[in-house]
């Protein structure tokens, strides 16, 4: 996907985000910021030009969706780079810039949770929503300083 | 997770499903991912097609031989789970346009999968 449509989704993620009880809602409200922050990793290495920012929808890592110009609608395509589905899904290869790597690490702050929260039956505490949160402002500010500092 | 944790989830996240509005189709259509997983996984666990032990992640992250499996259980389940998990690369992680109707339609599916875990 392109820059603007990340943050896009990301405006109206974070909207959710506001409008959801983060304890009592816990799961939606975690996924709408993994999913945001996701697409702020996205945004942030199309920004860097190390990931096309393109009409290429991952199903899993390595495949991808993209416009069939023959036959209309999708189809699937093998493609060595684009977006990830999750960070390290699949791995970027380096040198990734210093801002980007401390956005990833925000981000696997957040998986942690994933599987075990929504999934499992982890408790869903203060210092889980915390840590997610922190987290999540601290991806979501990386890419702003990014977007606002730094030329493409 | 046994299949009364299962079901509590589930009707936990669809709690939280009915505060989205039409426009976050993003997550209603994740939200209704998580929550029929949990109502095929507490379904099956209940059937004793598996274990508390072994749930299902994702469809397509299961063996061609165990699809086929939980298929022959009960099809409606599983193949209706796959319909949802289906729609997530076009419309969550891209930006093609009909989300909200998509969201819609996969707000039938999840409704399909609980009134089927209910009535086993």
């Amino acid at each position: 996907m392109n820059i603007e449509g990340h943050l896009e989704k990301i405006r109206r993620l974070e909207d959710l985000r506001g409008r959801l009880d983060r304890n009592g809602d816990f799961e939606l409200w975690f996924w709408s910021t993994m999913t945001a922050g996701t697409n702020a990793v996205n945004a942030a290495l199309h920004h860097a030009k190390i990931t096309p920012g393109e009409r290429a929808f991952p199903s899993q890592p390595g495949v991808y969706s993209v416009p069939d110009e023959n036959a209309g609608g999708f189809k699937s395509v093998l493609k060595a780079s684009g977006d990830v589905l999750h960070v390290g899904r699949p791995p970027i290869p380096g040198p990734i810039p210093e801002d980007i790597a401390e956005m990833m690490k925000a981000m696997e702050q957040i998986e942690h949770f994933r599987d075990p929260c929504t999934r499992g039956e982890m408790t869903i505490d203060e210092n889980v929503i915390s840590a997610c949160d922190r987290a999540y402002g601290k991806c979501a500010d990386l890419l702003r300083r990014r977007l606002s500092e730094k030329k493409q | 997770m046994i299949a009364a944790k299962h079901k509590e989830k589930a009707l936990r996240i669809e709690r939280s499903l009915a505060k989205c509005a039409p426009q976050d189709y993003e997550i209603r259509i994740e939200g209704a991912m998580l929550a029929a997983t949990h109502w095929v996984n507490g379904a099956y666990h209940a059937m004793g097609v598996s274990a508390d032990t072994n749930d299902i992640l994702h469809t397509y992250m299961l063996t061609v031989n165990e699809y086929r499996r939980y298929a022959a259980a009960n099809a409606q389940l599983i193949d209706r789970l796959a319909e949802i998990e289906d729609v997530r690369p076009l419309y969550v992680r891209g930006d093609v346009e009909g989300g909200q109707a998509v969201a819609d339609r996969v707000t039938r599916l999840l409704e399909d999968i609980r009134n089927v875990a209910h009535s086993l």
